[in-house]
């Protein structure tokens, strides 16, 4: 008995440092030489492997920081964000600019309110199938379909279904800018602008193309294309284009005069600070005027 | 024993309602709405102006590209605007709005009765008028027909095979003009024969339409017995089961070959035109007449028999015109189907005008249209059974919710007709076809850009 078990350590002991030997040699014979930064920038990254990077993984982008490097303008991984980077340039001994903060925005305004139902979908509960099929249970063939793949998309639980609008709403504080909701919409509804200076922006929430009178047939808040708010904007940060307006969000500086001109109320401006309706005195335009934001302000 | 194909397939009552209303002329409406997108592939590109007086049957749009097809005017009139008009599934298109004044038709157009029997012999012409007469098909896929009698070079026609199976439930305008203009469609099968080389032409008809048949059947014997080039032409009776009309099962039954995965009908020598087109191509070659009518069935289980109608229709009319001229749409109804309940598409938008292919105002009714709760799938295989491309949508419907895209290729999705005959016999009310019709798209895509590499 006893016998028995002191030749089985001994034979697989023997076994162990033959093959561990063996191993050895092969693995010196067949080294793959790679650069030790790489997996040093791969700790620091977050490990998400979201792809919003455009790389395939943390991993791939951990390689592709080190061949880039020094020079990581092309390299921006929207999880880990300016902090994430200057990790990144730490490890790899070099300088990297900050970039602008992003985040998802949706640009519909279809609420079950403003974008009455024409019809029923009764298919599967998917945006993409729902799209490959026709052009959605409303009268706009542009705006959000409602079935929640961005949802589904999000690693990082940033988009819920508001069940009283129908629409998707951003957690600024959860969204990285990884765009994985941008690459799942058919309907290309969510764009990834700049966070803007103390989160506050000002947008077209609307990418409907028809002549004006189709656009507001179809939704009470769509963008008409009229031109107003190109016309008010003192910076020409504003484009109409196919009967859609469109706010270059590198130029915008946030002065709102476009809210106030947007006869439907399709240029939203968010978590600018509340002004409390203050009687005459106040100056115009009120931003209370302004549409309803659909993110709420920050609460602090 | 009669043909069918040999794989799968599904029995649906056929529900065919209307089969005895004979075909109506609706009237020319007082404005048409002319879609450039009427047939697969590129939009054709409108060649008139706003202003511009046209004629019945004059080119309003010339292809671009090559599957593509020439859009002619259905009416008389004046051209009041060109631009973006919801289709049917309500997505934008470019449509030729016409305010119709009288019905002045084209210098050259036929329009008697007289049959014509006589065949010109100059292939070439023949192509050409199809070409410019706009013909294409009119089963449902709207390919260009002349595309489809050009054989590749090195590929020959051993076989034309007319679809007059009408599988789907419900449309009988095939079933009517093969009752109606039997001599026509045989003079359009002589035609396409004669093009594609004197191949034998065989005329599939599913046995649940006796009367067609014999119809057939005896028109064939006539032109026959009367005048030239007619010989080779036979009807084919087949077993009654769907999809028979999808083009490979067609093949299948009709000649015993299998098209192979990603292949073409002619690389196992057939050209497949349904009856329709077959109509389409007489009048274009042997009355001048360009493809601007085409016959559609308004039915369905909640229309009382004297609202069941079969209309020749002109493109363009607006779909609320027909259906207001029908007699209004039924309270009944809560989904409107253009084309057969299997393979049709429910329509999104009622003011969406007809195009070439439309073939049916199809009214459901709630308790036909609501889906059943979906549950797990029990491994049952009568998806797979079902399948006549005899793939296995259990398994698909697996990947492709995981998006394993090479699975899917490996398992053909890319075969897939979109038939329905899996979400049809699924018990666990699995959105089968849903998932699978976008897994396919995807290879597709994915397999189009490696071409390209």
């Amino acid at each position: 008995m006893t016998t028995t078990i002191i030749w089985t350590i001994a034979i697989l002991t023997i076994l162990g440092v033959v093959l561990a030997v063996v191993l050895y040699f092969v693995a010196e014979k067949f080294k793959v030489e790679e650069d030790p930064r790489i997996d040093e920038v791969e700790k620091v990254l977050p490990g998400a492997n979201c792809g919003g990077c455009g790389q395939a993984g943390c991993r791939a982008f951990a390689q592709f920081c080190v061949e880039s490097s020094p020079n990581l303008d092309k390299c921006f991984c929207p999880v880990g964000g300016n902090e994430g980077m200057q990790k990144v340039a730490a490890v790899l001994g070099v300088e990297v600019a900050a970039k602008e903060p992003q985040v998802a925005v949706v640009r519909c305004n279809g609420s079950c309110e403003n974008r009455p139902r024409t019809n029923e979908y009764g298919g599967y509960q998917s945006c993409r199938v729902k799209a490959a099929l026709y052009s959605g249970d409303t009268g706009c063939s542009f705006g959000c379909l409602g079935c929640g793949d961005c949802v589904a998309a999000c690693q990082f639980g940033a988009i819920s279904m508001d069940p009283a609008t129908g629409l998707p709403v951003v957690d600024e504080e959860k969204c990285t800018a990884c765009g994985a909701c941008v690459k799942a919409c058919p309907k290309n509804v969510i764009e990834i602008r700049n966070k803007g200076r103390r989160n506050m922006r000002v947008f077209v929430s609307c990418i409907n193309k028809d002549k004006g009178a189709v656009a507001r047939k179809a939704c009470k808040a769509a963008c008409i294309g009229c031109g107003k708010c190109a016309k008010a904007c003192p910076f020409e940060a504003i484009t109409v284009e196919n009967n859609l307006a469109y706010i270059d969000f590198t130029k915008c500086k946030l002065c709102k005069k476009c809210v106030a001109e947007c006869p439907t109320g399709a240029i939203h401006a968010v978590n600018f600070p509340v002004v409390k309706p203050k009687p005459e005195a106040a100056p115009a335009p009120k931003p209370a005027e302004a549409p309803v934001a659909e993110t709420k302000p920050k609460e602090e | 024993m009669m043909k069918t194909f040999s794989i799968g397939g599904i029995h649906p009552c056929d529900s065919k309602i209307s089969k005895d209303c004979r075909i109506e002329v609706l009237p020319v409406p007082s404005k048409v709405f002319i879609s450039v997108a009427q047939h697969l592939g590129a939009p054709a590109t409108p060649v008139v102006k706003v202003g511009d007086q046209v004629k019945v049957g004059q080119v309003i749009a010339e292809p671009a590209g090559f599957i593509s097809a020439y859009v002619h005017s259905s009416v008389s009139g004046t051209v009041k605007s060109i631009g973006p008009r919801k289709d049917l599934a309500g997505n934008n298109m470019t449509h030729i709005e016409i305010d119709v004044e009288g019905d002045e038709w084209v210098e050259g157009a036929d329009l008697t009765d007289t049959l014509v029997t006589a065949i010109p012999e100059d292939n070439k012409e023949i192509l050409d008028r199809i070409k410019m007469c706009g013909v294409v098909g009119l089963g449902g896929a709207t390919f260009p027909a002349h595309v489809k009698l050009c054989p590749p070079p090195g590929k020959k026609a051993d076989c034309l095979i007319l679809n007059g199976a009408e599988c789907e439930p419900y449309l009988t305008s095939d079933y009517r003009i093969m009752l109606e203009r039997s001599k026509e469609i045989v003079v359009g099968a002589a035609i396409m024969k004669q093009v594609l080389g004197g191949c034998p032409a065989v005329i599939g008809i599913e046995e649940n339409k006796p009367e067609a048949i014999k119809a057939m059947t005896a028109a064939v014997s006539e032109l026959q017995a009367t005048a030239k080039g007619y010989d080779g032409i036979s009807v084919m009776t087949l077993r009654k089961k769907y999809p028979q009309g999808g083009e490979k099962q067609l093949i299948d039954a009709v000649m015993g070959r299998q098209v192979k995965s990603m292949g073409l009908p002619i690389d196992v020598g057939a050209v497949v035109q349904n009856v329709a087109t077959s109509l389409a191509v007489y009048e274009a070659v042997q009355k001048n007449i360009p493809l601007v009518t085409n016959v559609m069935t308004i039915t369905g289980d909640c229309l009382p028999m004297e609202k069941q109608h079969n209309y020749k229709f002109r493109i363009g009319m607006p779909l609320s015109y027909i259906a207001e001229y029908a007699g209004g749409v039924p309270e009944e109804a809560v989904k409107i189907i253009s084309g057969g309940p299997m393979m049709g598409k429910a329509i999104a938008n009622l003011d969406a005008t007809t195009v070439k292919g439309s073939s049916s105002l199809l009214y459901l009714t709630a308790e036909q249209t609501v889906r059943g709760v979906e549950s797990a799938c029990i491994r049952c295989g009568k998806c797979a059974e079902a399948c006549p491309m005899g793939l296995e949508p259990f398994l698909l419907n697996k990947y492709a919710r995981n998006n394993m895209m090479d699975e899917l290729e490996e398992n053909a999705v890319q075969d897939c007709i979109e038939c329905g005959c899996c979400l049809y016999s699924c018990p666990a009310n699995i959105p089968l076809l849903d998932i699978i019709r976008l897994a396919k798209g995807d290879v597709i895509r994915i397999i189009r850009g490696r071409g390209q590499k």
